[in-house]
């Protein structure tokens, strides 16, 4: 799947907010199945929000988000409902705001995604959740598991499921620099035998993963 | 496991609530028409050979009438008239005999002798049994109708004050008499019987048959003229009856008007129940569907990441969908159980003055009909609330 954004702005954005960006407001920007893609930017500049455009979960936008794949669902490419429908097989998220469910314990909060597609058997879940959580973890309630935990926890259950581009909002913004390796090895990985494509969002340059390109909002 | 997640959000005091007023009104609704059901037969049962809601018809004999017999025929323009009126479902004439005819019962060694005269009205509408209600050229037996007041004239009046036995209805129909009718110089006997007694029609009756041949036989040829008619109401209760009668100066046997006035009244009662019992369902409805909205506020965040991950508003939905429409359904079912069981109470009071027929029926298709119409309402609100909630909306500035 290759993703276009043409003429894209933020409607809540002025013109002069965006001027020199890589992305906003200019004619074609191609996402390729494949490829890494950071994504830099000062805070309040539009990083979530262009993810968010991506994602399907904000519609704010001025310009187009074009899909270009032959085997896209059957929903039309004007229709809002398309970016929810490539949610199962097509698109993965790391939410900033990680979205997870306190009320379950960590191992429940992948399962929970992972039962929509039956990606990861059962094992796979447990061993990826060990690799980055220390083990007697993944058995608590979240809410009883710190901020980088919990973001690790999130960082896992991106991955349990099929996508084409996997969506990264600072991923490692509560992590420490021995956490983020392991969490990016295990991204990588994931990445690599889908044949995604990474979009990583991030306030400052990183080369946790080998980027093929770098863009300015 | 989403499961789990969204049973927390219930709140079971507001589910009780529900579940409780919701059983009331829906108890009341299924009652209501049962009652109406059960009842409505015996108000307008048929106590009489005629059938239900046939009235005789004349016009009102004033002094006048005394000079001008004629005032008292209905012309055909009158006739038609009276069939145009939307709440008439048939008008028959009465025939009458135009021949001389008598009755005589050998009593031991004495003979009781009475001139008659006969009516007749359209087979449709007797009621007692047709192979007893008929007459061919070749039949000497005819049956006959009386009005039941003169047996209680003589039960009542005669027999008393000169201690003769009293006779039943049964009785009288054992009896058969002699009936011999003449005119043209001809005469012929025939066998009569009485098989049956009007409370309605102050006539005595023959088949309708045998008076056309009787007529054209023995009687004289002097055109008929109609000064009764039996009309037959398609809803003896429609207000408009009374305004017509005493509009075109008619009378009318009042006994089936009155009863139709009980009917209409008992109607209306049980209608002014079932909407009652209808607003206490509306209420219940609007509680249940206000504590989803409540839920579904409260766990907006819970809904709105499941949507994030990818659960569909569908999926989400489907818990409550299938939640509200269980305790719906078992909370109907129970309500049918309660009804069912105050009904059993209701007619072992009534059987003991009514014969009571029909099932449940109306019990069980109103449950039925109100299963189906919440289920497929709340299924279609909750999803639609749910997808209001968690899709995002496009803001136009």
């Amino acid at each position: 799947m290759t993703i276009e954004l043409k003429n894209l702005k933020p409607r809540y954005m002025s013109e002069s907010e965006v001027a020199g960006s890589d992305i906003y407001l200019q004619p074609s920007v191609l996402f390729e199945q494949g490829k890494k893609y950071m994504v830099c930017a000062r805070s309040g500049h539009g990083k979530t929000s262009l993810l968010n455009f991506i994602y399907g979960s904000n519609l704010n936008y001025d310009g187009q988000i074009l899909y270009h794949s032959p085997a896209l669902p059957s929903t039309p490419q004007h229709s809002s409902a398309l970016p929810f429908s490539l949610r199962l097989r097509h698109l993965s998220y790391l939410f900033q705001d990680l979205s997870l469910f306190p009320e379950l314990t960590a191992l429940e909060n992948v399962q929970i995604k992972n039962s929509l597609t039956g990606h990861k058997s059962e094992s796979d879940i447990e061993a990826m959740l060990d690799s980055v959580l220390p083990s007697d973890k993944k058995h608590q309630p979240l809410r009883t598991l710190s901020l980088g935990q919990r973001q690790r926890v999130a960082a896992v259950r991106a991955l349990c499921q099929p996508f084409e581009f996997l969506l990264m909002d600072e991923p490692f913004s509560h992590l420490d620099s021995e956490t983020a390796v392991q969490v990016a090895a295990m991204t990588l990985r994931e990445v690599d035998a889908q044949g995604a494509a990474l979009i990583v969002t991030a306030l400052e340059p990183t080369d946790l993963f080998p980027f093929d390109t770098t863009l300015n909002l | 496991m989403l499961k789990r997640l969204q049973s927390r959000t219930l709140i079971p005091t507001q589910i009780a609530g529900y579940a409780a007023t919701l059983l009331v009104g829906v108890t009341i609704v299924m009652l209501s028409v049962q009652l109406y059901a059960d009842i409505r037969p015996v108000l307008t049962q048929q106590t009489d050979v005629f059938r239900n809601h046939a009235v005789t018809l004349n016009k009102t004999v004033s002094t006048l009438s005394n000079l001008n017999r004629e005032s008292l025929y209905f012309d055909d323009d009158e006739i038609a008239a009276i069939q145009g009126q939307p709440f008439v479902k048939n008008v028959a004439r009465f025939r009458s005999s135009s021949f001389e005819a008598y009755a005589s019962i050998a009593l031991g060694q004495q003979a009781l002798r009475t001139d008659l005269f006969f009516e007749s009205i359209p087979e449709d509408y007797i009621d007692v049994r047709s192979d007893q209600w008929h007459w061919t050229t070749d039949s000497t037996f005819v049956p006959i109708i009386i009005p039941e007041d003169y047996l209680n004239l003589y039960n009542f009046g005669f027999a008393e004050s000169q201690a003769l036995p009293v006779i039943s209805q049964s009785a009288i129909e054992q009896v058969a008499f002699t009936l011999r009718l003449t005119g043209h110089g001809r005469q012929r006997t025939f066998q009569g019987r009485i098989v049956g007694f009007s409370g309605k029609i102050n006539t005595i009756l023959v088949p309708e048959s045998f008076l056309l041949w009787a007529n054209q036989e023995f009687g004289e040829v002097n055109g008929e003229n109609t000064s009764r008619l039996l009309v037959e109401f398609s809803d003896a209760s429609d207000p408009r009856i009374p305004t017509f009668i005493e509009g075109h100066g008619y009378n009318i046997k009042q006994d089936e008007l009155e009863n139709s006035k009980m009917v209409f009244f008992f109607r209306l009662a049980i209608v002014f129940v079932i909407v009652v019992a209808l607003i206490i369902i509306l209420l219940s409805v609007a509680f249940i569907i206000m504590s989803l909205n409540v839920i579904v506020q409260k766990n907006r965040d819970l809904f709105t990441n499941l949507y994030n991950i990818g659960y569909s508003p569908r999926q989400i939905a489907r818990y409550y969908q299938r939640m509200v429409s269980i305790i719906t359904v078992v909370d109907i079912l129970i309500a049918v159980a309660v009804a069912v069981a105050i009904r059993g109470i209701y007619l072992e009071e009534l059987s003991r003055i009514f014969e009571i027929e029909g099932d449940m029926s109306p019990i069980l298709l109103s449950a039925a009909m109100l299963i189906v119409v919440l289920v497929l309402a709340y299924n279609y609100i909750i999803l639609r609330t749910i997808r209001t909630t968690v899709e995002p909306k496009k803001r136009t500035n």
